[in-house]
């Protein structure tokens, strides 16, 4: 999303503001770009603010030719503006609710166009495409100094990273410090794998990489490249219908509850299956103990994995 | 998680003039430095991202077997020379964490993982591991998973690994490489007890990176075995783990190797214990009075004080066990 907000700086914007905006995205999944008269800042819900400069400001004002006018954009992957909401964001509270207004437009003006994921992730793909909200209160306050009082935070310094997911090939531009499991869901739109503890104990976020079952959330995204990475969307093979047999097993068997933590439950049992190490009910157990299930699934899931390896799925 | 610059190296020499620089931390598995890096106890401002590097490979030699550095856990523990001539290992590695960490993690990384102290990983509690010279909230808090030998008055942090236990009881020799040259350690000089020290937790030195880890295939290796009681049926650390190995001829005890996990600060190798078995006949009174000798000079807080107790009886099971498939 984009937010032209000329009287919005980061000197005048207090710590609870920047934080109502961050959590505002993270409700999103999404990034904004805040455009101000003279300068463009990109804030992201776990990341500082930070200082895009003035000629990316110049720039975004020229492409999308608001002419000093206030609006929030909301862009598509290609770069598209899909949708527009000019109003003046004089404060924080205006440039909050035009955030929730073009949100609230987005998602009820197009239902048939549009998921919240397909919203969410329509805004996180787009890269730059994070609201702009910039505009200095320097101007409101008839403060002539553009510069921002706070020194920027130094440049993170981003890769180019070629992700083979589920046998497509997905360029992203990334830190170094994202994860593989926030890559897949807030930046490639595959939120079926899920976070759980987000510390590698729980097993929610088990993908396949190299056909080997591991824990996105503790391998880095530009570790990952160069090697097949599967997802649960990803999982049924050619002919093999829009479900892998664990899949229809765990359906057949009921082998959840809430669900939460089933597609690691699924990516770890196709792979214990594969492995063929488990036996007896006690070393399925044992090879399944990486997942774990707060709802107590677990006699399900077990009858599940056993049906699947032998091919009673059905 | 704090930004860090990412580099990938192809070759040894790049990795090793990589690791040189200072603030340059080694990815191998990631198991524990990424979580520990989201936890921000480490922060390290560059990482080298070794996967590139060959050093993967599996080499049974005539008298011994040596697992790359980046060998993952999972196919040292299933690799069938491994099973057949250093069966603790195989056990330790697969009583370790989980089917997909255990896909991840190297052994060197086993190697060098940190403690699982809970004031460690909180990264506010004083905690001398962490932030040397702050203290150490263990003393005066829950011990349960801390150690009861090798211990200080500076950190109490057990060591986690069962991988280090195995290969403490058979003799394994890490090799080091730097741009100084190569050398090999003794694994049970590997790791360094806390002392005044806490922060320092073995002998490898900045710019160093482990190349292999290597383990005499001897018949006593052959005959071992790795017990490990838990909290829990599978996917903990331990409370208190024994890799053992046993030559028994003609119902004689000619060699022993005993170690313990889950008690030490780190991996606790316990030569009384074998001294102690050497010469005596094969039996399971023979193995109680040995294991009696073991953690002699524990110094256990009242939360795991258990700990001496159940150790030494996790030994004389764990001799049992090998000196049962022995014969």
């Amino acid at each position: 999303m984009l937010a032209f907000a000329r009287d919005w700086s980061p000197p005048r914007a207090t710590a609870i503001e920047v934080r109502a905006l961050r959590s505002h995205l993270r409700g999103l999944g999404a990034e904004l770009v805040i455009v101000g008269a003279h300068q463009a800042w990109r804030l992201r819900p776990d990341d500082d603010l930070f200082a895009l400069g003035e000629l990316a400001a110049r720039e975004l004002h020229r492409h999308h030719g608001t002419k000093g006018e206030d609006a929030v954009l909301v862009l598509d992957p290609a770069g598209e503006v899909v949708f527009e909401h000019r109003q003046a964001l004089v404060d924080h509270s205006t440039l909050l609710a035009g955030l929730t207004a073009a949100t609230e437009a987005m998602l009820s003006s197009a239902p048939m166009l549009f998921t919240r994921r397909g919203f969410v992730s329509t805004c996180v793909v787009s890269g730059f495409a994070t609201v702009v909200l910039a505009a200095c209160h320097q101007k409101e306050h008839h403060d002539p100094d553009p510069a921002p009082a706070v020194a920027p935070t130094p440049a993170p310094i981003e890769l180019d990273v070629v992700l083979d997911v589920n046998g497509v090939k997905r360029p992203l531009r990334i830190e170094p410090r994202v994860s593989l499991l926030d890559a897949l869901r807030e930046r490639l739109n595959l939120p079926g794998t899920k976070k759980g503890c987000d510390m590698g104990q729980c097993g929610a976020c088990t993908v396949h990489i190299d056909g080997k079952r591991v824990l996105s959330c503790l391998t880095l995204a530009a570790a990952a490249q160069g090697k097949p990475i599967t997802t649960i969307e990803g999982l049924a093979g050619p002919g093999q219908g829009d479900l892998h047999p664990v899949q229809k097993a765990f359906i057949a068997h009921d082998g959840m509850q809430c669900g939460f933590c089933t597609p690691g439950q699924i990516m770890s049992a196709a792979a214990v299956i594969k492995e063929n190490r488990a036996t007896t009910d006690d070393e399925l157990r044992e090879e399944m103990s990486g997942n774990i299930c707060r709802c107590g699934a677990y006699p399900n899931i077990l009858a599940a994995i056993k049906a699947a390896r032998g091919g009673q799925a059905g | 998680m704090n930004p860090f610059t990412y580099v990938r190296p192809t070759s040894e020499q790049e990795a090793l003039a990589a690791l040189a620089e200072p603030g340059a931390t080694a990815l191998a598995g990631g198991t524990t430095l990424v979580d520990l890096m989201r936890l921000e106890v480490m922060r390290p401002a560059k990482i080298v991202d070794i996967n590139g590097l060959p050093l993967t490979k599996i080499e049974t030699g005539a008298s011994s077997i040596k697992l790359g550095a980046l060998a993952s856990n999972t196919d040292v523990a299933y690799h069938p020379d491994v099973v057949a001539k250093l069966p603790a290992l195989a056990d330790a590695l697969r009583s370790g964490a989980s089917g997909q960490i255990r896909n991840m993690a190297s052994v060197s990384g086993n190697l060098l993982q940190r403690t699982r102290c809970s004031y460690f990983r909180d990264n506010v509690s004083p905690c001398n591991k962490r932030a040397p010279g702050s203290g150490c909230a263990a003393l005066e808090g829950f011990t349960r998973m801390h150690a009861v030998v090798g211990t200080s008055r500076d950190c109490i942090a057990a060591h986690p690994s069962d991988m280090c236990v195995a290969l403490a009881a058979l003799d394994a020799v890490v090799h080091l490489k730097s741009r100084a040259g190569e050398r090999t350690v003794k694994l049970v000089e590997f790791h360094t007890v806390p002392d005044d020290h806490p922060n320092v937790e073995s002998v490898i030195q900045p710019g160093e990176l482990v190349t292999a880890i290597e383990i005499p295939t001897t018949p006593v290796a052959a005959k071992s075995r790795y017990v490990k009681v838990r909290d829990r049926a599978s996917y903990a650390f331990a409370l208190a783990s024994a890799a053992v190995a046993l030559d028994v001829q003609g119902g004689t005890i000619k060699d022993a190797r005993v170690a313990l996990g889950g008690v030490g600060t780190k991996p606790w190798r316990e030569p009384a214990v074998e001294t102690a078995l050497v010469g005596k006949p094969a039996t399971p009174e023979t193995f109680a009075d040995a294991a009696k000798l073991a953690l002699a000079k524990a110094d256990p807080r009242p939360d795991n004080a258990f700990k001496v107790e159940l150790a030494r009886r996790v030994i004389a099971r764990a001799l049992s066990l090998v000196a049962g498939g022995s014969k």
